[in-house]
């Protein structure tokens, strides 16, 4: 089970994202948690997830989440602009895998 | 030109993560999002309670019981708004510092309560709704600041009574506030003390007359609304969220604005303010996102001929209807791409300008103080913004059409060279 988290300014945009996302994982068959937060309660939802990815809108929050991801021990990282235009469900999942690192 | 790009991402970035992660703003942001619910709450009632068509099937004196009935609404939530607000930042404040967060919004609002005259017009007795209302905001909001810090500093200091071992520790913790808090507060009584002395005789006098007015008559005036607008637009053509960054400094004033237009509005008065919270988010952000992007949609199911935009209309449209902009703004590009940083900027100000001259005169009707939800449609937003008046509507769409007329000789010149490559490519 991967739990994938997503973070923007009101959890609007990235949860565009989730549904693509979890459209992906379906066709793959990956069994995956995928749901999208506001900036405020990002750091809470942290602890329960396996990655924290954030919209680029907000990359300027990454910072201040890395202080927070670093002790719950997961990695975050910024999704790519192209990507987040195209709502590429695909492309961010396959970032996320990544990340996760299997 | 992309040297130029970098050096002024360089000098954003950091002033979007100083604002957004500044504990202050933060708090405030926060505050007031706390207190949103109750403010729609209230808004929807002034909607009900002034239903376009109302007058013509109630009489007189049944539509004012009607009005009568329904006014507890909006008076108990949006007119004192402020109180809200400030147990929401109060409450943020101790929150970010790991304390018990539910004493530092009432230390917050008790702080506010200590500088507040409770006396009207000789009753005493009496809270004025103006101290926990928009005139009482300002006040509030820095009141809530100091207090909530203080609290927690005296905590910090361990200035809790200590109980002997033995004493249960639940009530040993309801008296580890009690020192904290005597002391903010005792602070606040201080404060009030010596400026009765002072000619001002009320802090709410001071904070008025010093900050909250100049502060409110700026952000008020065209020139400044036109540089907020702007720094939105410049934030987002960098990909930074604007509308984040710049509202948590200009929430306080525009909310303050709002508040003397409803007032206004329920008193059947004119409305004193063009500029005001749903200004800035009905008639120059809610046409589809920051940038008014539904009407760059519109421009491109248009004239775009391009598979490329053809795809982005269809996946931008049915969020950008609610105004979620995030595919238009990422996926046309509009970040970096400096094919459209005129109209990205242009547009935004003409509207503003246009707008403001339009309510000025009278053709349009100003914001009557009713918060709508961000997400709230074009069209409708308009409507329900200006007190049910179809005029609203009608701004909203000679807004668009500003924008579209701008746009399209850009989209154009984007799409043929979209056009173009696909062609090659194919």
């Amino acid at each position: 089970m991967k739990r994938i988290l997503l973070a923007c300014s009101a959890g609007m945009s990235t949860s565009l994202l989730v549904s693509k996302m979890e459209e992906s994982a379906k066709e793959r068959g990956i069994d995956a948690e995928i749901w999208a937060v506001a900036q405020d309660k990002a750091p809470e939802d942290m602890k329960r997830a396996d990655v924290l990815l954030i919209g680029p809108q907000m990359r300027f929050m990454k910072k201040k989440f890395s202080v927070t991801a670093n002790e719950v021990g997961i990695p975050l990282d910024v999704i790519d602009p192209v990507s987040y235009g195209r709502i590429d469900g695909k492309a961010v999942l396959d970032k996320a895998l990544e990340l996760i690192g299997e | 030109m992309n040297k130029f790009m970098e050096v002024l991402e360089n000098v954003l970035m950091p002033i979007a993560d100083k604002l957004n992660n500044n504990r202050y703003l933060t708090a405030l942001r926060n505050g007031f999002m706390v207190a949103l619910p109750l403010i729609i709450f209230g808004s929807i009632f002034v909607v009900i309670a002034n239903l376009p068509f109302l007058d013509k099937v109630l009489s007189e004196s049944a539509l004012e019981s009607y009005k009568n009935a329904l006014d507890p609404a909006s008076a108990a939530t949006l007119s004192i708004m402020g109180l809200f607000v400030i147990i929401g930042i109060g409450y943020k404040m101790v929150e970010q510092r790991g304390g018990e967060s539910i004493y530092g919004g009432v230390v917050a609002i008790g702080a506010l309560l200590v500088l507040t005259p409770q006396v009207l017009d000789g009753t005493g007795g009496v809270i004025p709704t103006s101290a926990i209302g928009a005139q009482g905001m300002f006040l509030g909001i820095f009141s809530a600041f100091i207090a909530a810090e203080l609290y927690q500093y005296f905590v910090n200091k361990k200035l809790t009574i200590k109980m002997p071992a033995g004493v249960p520790d639940a009530v040993s913790r309801s008296f580890s506030a009690l020192i904290p808090i005597a002391f903010t507060l005792t602070i606040f009584l201080v404060i009030r003390i010596i400026f009765s002395y002072t000619p001002f005789d009320t802090v709410q006098n001071f904070i008025y007359t010093i900050i909250q007015e100049p502060l409110t008559v700026l952000g008020s005036g065209l020139p400044a609304t036109i540089v907020a607008v702007l720094l939105i637009q410049i934030f987002w053509f960098f990909g930074l969220h604007g509308q984040i960054i710049i509202n948590s400094v200009l929430d306080p004033i525009w909310f303050t604005l709002n508040d003397q237009n409803l007032a206004a509005y329920q008193a059947g008065e004119e409305l004193p303010n063009i500029v005001t919270k749903q200004f800035i988010d009905t008639f120059i952000v809610g046409i589809g996102g920051s940038g008014m992007t539904l009407a760059v949609l519109i421009a491109i199911f248009v004239v775009a001929k391009s598979r490329q935009n053809r795809e982005l209309g269809k996946l931008g449209i049915g969020s950008g209807i609610f105004n979620v902009n995030e595919p238009v703004i990422f996926g046309l590009p509009i970040i970096m791409n400096p094919m459209v940083v005129i109209p990205w900027l242009l547009a935004p100000v003409v509207v503003a300008i246009v707008t403001y001259f339009a309510m000025a005169t009278g053709f349009a009707p100003r914001p009557a103080g009713v918060i709508v939800p961000w997400t709230t449609p074009a069209l409708i937003s308009g409507f329900l913004a200006t007190g049910n008046n179809i005029m609203g509507s009608v701004m909203q769409l000679i807004n668009m059409a500003i924008v579209f007329v701008i746009w399209v000789p850009f989209i154009k010149v984007i799409d043929k060279q979209y056009y173009e490559s696909e062609k090659n490519a194919a």
